[in-house]
């Protein structure tokens, strides 16, 4: 894990529009959109130098009738480079919530590792996520692979830590935290971290 | 006597249009350990997950009476609040949600209810450690997450250290021998025998003998077809495993 992690809340801070990651260096970064934001954010990620690194999370939390539309357009230009993206989202109301990520190695880009996933958890009936990932790969030499998932809560977990005392909102709560925590496991401990999983737990708390 | 601590009165209860209890009657006072044996399909699961409260049953008629109060008007959680507590038969995987976090905000909620502050992380964490050693669950286990990757008897175990945790006043425990070794049973079957005072009852749910030597029934009922179609004592035990089910038909 880097340390030079950047966070961009969007609505706050402004995402690059375009990032070249040269030979041997990295981009780590996590892009969060917190409830009370509609957005249409793109990020375009080219690797142009052998042994660049990136790595990706998203976090989109949304609800009434949020629109929320994130893309990342991700280019191996270059061989022996890897790439790992990351993005779940919690969509409540009657919000929309759409992600797109483009992957694409180019012939030469040989012994590339791209990797994507997406998952979204969807918390009402009428919230929907939409996730459409896209592979061009062009070099045979390739390790990639993309995994994509729209899911509710599990209401066999519910009755479980209901039947021990847990109340249905809190059951909701730690399913919620739990679905989100893989991404936040990707930001380096400090204080950044610590102050963004306070944002994160009060909008869940408001979301459920 | 002793008081009644639950009383069900003619239980009817249906998943979708399927009618799977069809009419219990059953009492149960301080003090006493109820088994109840049953073929599979007869209902002993369903009776199980009426009296905790699972909402994909529908309960179409009758009536649950717990230390007084009414027991359908109750919501899972307020159930064991108010001391019921069930020990599934398949435990249910949490990814994400530690066994400390699981249990943390389960004491926590109940303390809410009760009008309680928070327990102390301290004593939280002594109480964990105590009712693990308890059940001879390793400590490691309270990082992990709950129940992903247990064995089935690390699961039961599980199970009867949440039991210790609550401390309820009636246990019901599903099936907890299905998947048991001999050693594991032993542990869960001794951990069920200490908690048990003469204020609080039990219903060993079941479908063999084995557990019922290890946890010594006062009364035996026996399910087949969504009702109780015979009650007696622990002699019962013996009976069913000599003639089989089969030879006891409504009476």
């Amino acid at each position: 894990m880097s340390e030079n992690h950047k966070i961009y809340i969007i609505g706050k801070d402004t995402l690059p529009e375009r990032v070249s990651v040269e030979a041997g260096q990295s981009l780590n970064l996590t892009m969060v959109v917190l409830p009370g934001v509609s957005c249409d954010e793109s990020l375009q990620v080219e690797l142009v130098g052998q042994g660049a690194s990136v790595d990706i999370g998203g976090l989109y939390l949304c609800q009434d009738n949020e629109r929320v539309r994130l893309s990342v357009d991700l280019v191996h230009k270059v061989g022996s480079c890897r790439s790992d993206q990351l993005f779940k989202g919690v969509v409540g109301g009657s919000a929309k919530a759409e992600f797109s990520g483009k992957i694409t190695v180019v012939q030469d880009a040989q012994k590339t590792q791209a990797f994507q996933n997406s998952h979204s958890l969807l918390l009402g009936e009428s919230a929907t996520a939409q996730t459409s990932p896209q592979l061009e790969i062009y070099a045979d030499d390739v390790q990639c692979s993309h995994g994509a998932t729209v899911g509710k809560l599990d209401e066999d977990e519910q009755f479980y830590m209901r039947s021990r005392g847990i109340t249905l909102t809190q059951a909701r709560f730690l399913q919620v935290i739990s679905f989100v925590a893989p991404v936040m496991e990707r930001i380096p401990q400090g204080e950044l971290k610590d102050s963004l999983m306070t944002l994160i737990e009060d909008a869940v708390s408001k979301l459920i | 006597m002793n008081d009644i601590l639950l009383k069900i009165e003619d239980l009817h209860a249906s998943v979708g249009d399927k009618e799977i209890l069809k009419g219990i009657n059953l009492e149960i006072r301080q003090g006493e350990i109820h088994a109840v044996m049953g073929p599979n399909g007869a209902g002993k699961s369903t009776l199980s997950a009426v009296l905790a409260g699972k909402p994909q049953f529908q309960v179409t008629s009758g009536k649950i009476t717990f230390m007084g109060e009414d027991l359908l008007a109750m919501s899972p959680e307020q159930r064991s609040w108010a001391g019921i507590f069930l020990s599934f038969q398949y435990p249910v995987e949490i990814p994400g949600v530690s066994i400390t976090n699981f249990m943390k905000t389960a004491v926590n909620c109940r303390r809410e209810a009760q009008g309680l502050e928070p327990m102390k992380a301290g004593e939280f964490l002594k109480l964990m450690n105590e009712k693990m050693n308890f059940v001879k669950m390793k400590t490691e286990f309270a990082k992990r997450d709950v129940n992903v990757g247990f064995s089935g008897g690390e699961k039961k175990r599980n199970e009867i250290f949440q039991m210790a945790m609550l401390d309820p006043v009636l246990s019901i425990l599903d099936e907890t021998d299905s998947g048991l070794d001999v050693d594991a049973l032993r542990i869960v079957a001794s951990g069920v025998n200490a908690l048990h005072t003469p204020q609080k009852a039990s219903i060993v749910i079941t479908h063999y003998q084995r557990l019922l030597e290890y946890i010594v029934p006062d009364v035996v009922h026996i399910l087949k077809d969504g009702k109780i179609i015979k009650t007696a004592g622990r002699e019962l035990v013996a009976q069913i495993e000599e003639k089989g089910y089969e030879s006891f038909s409504n009476e």
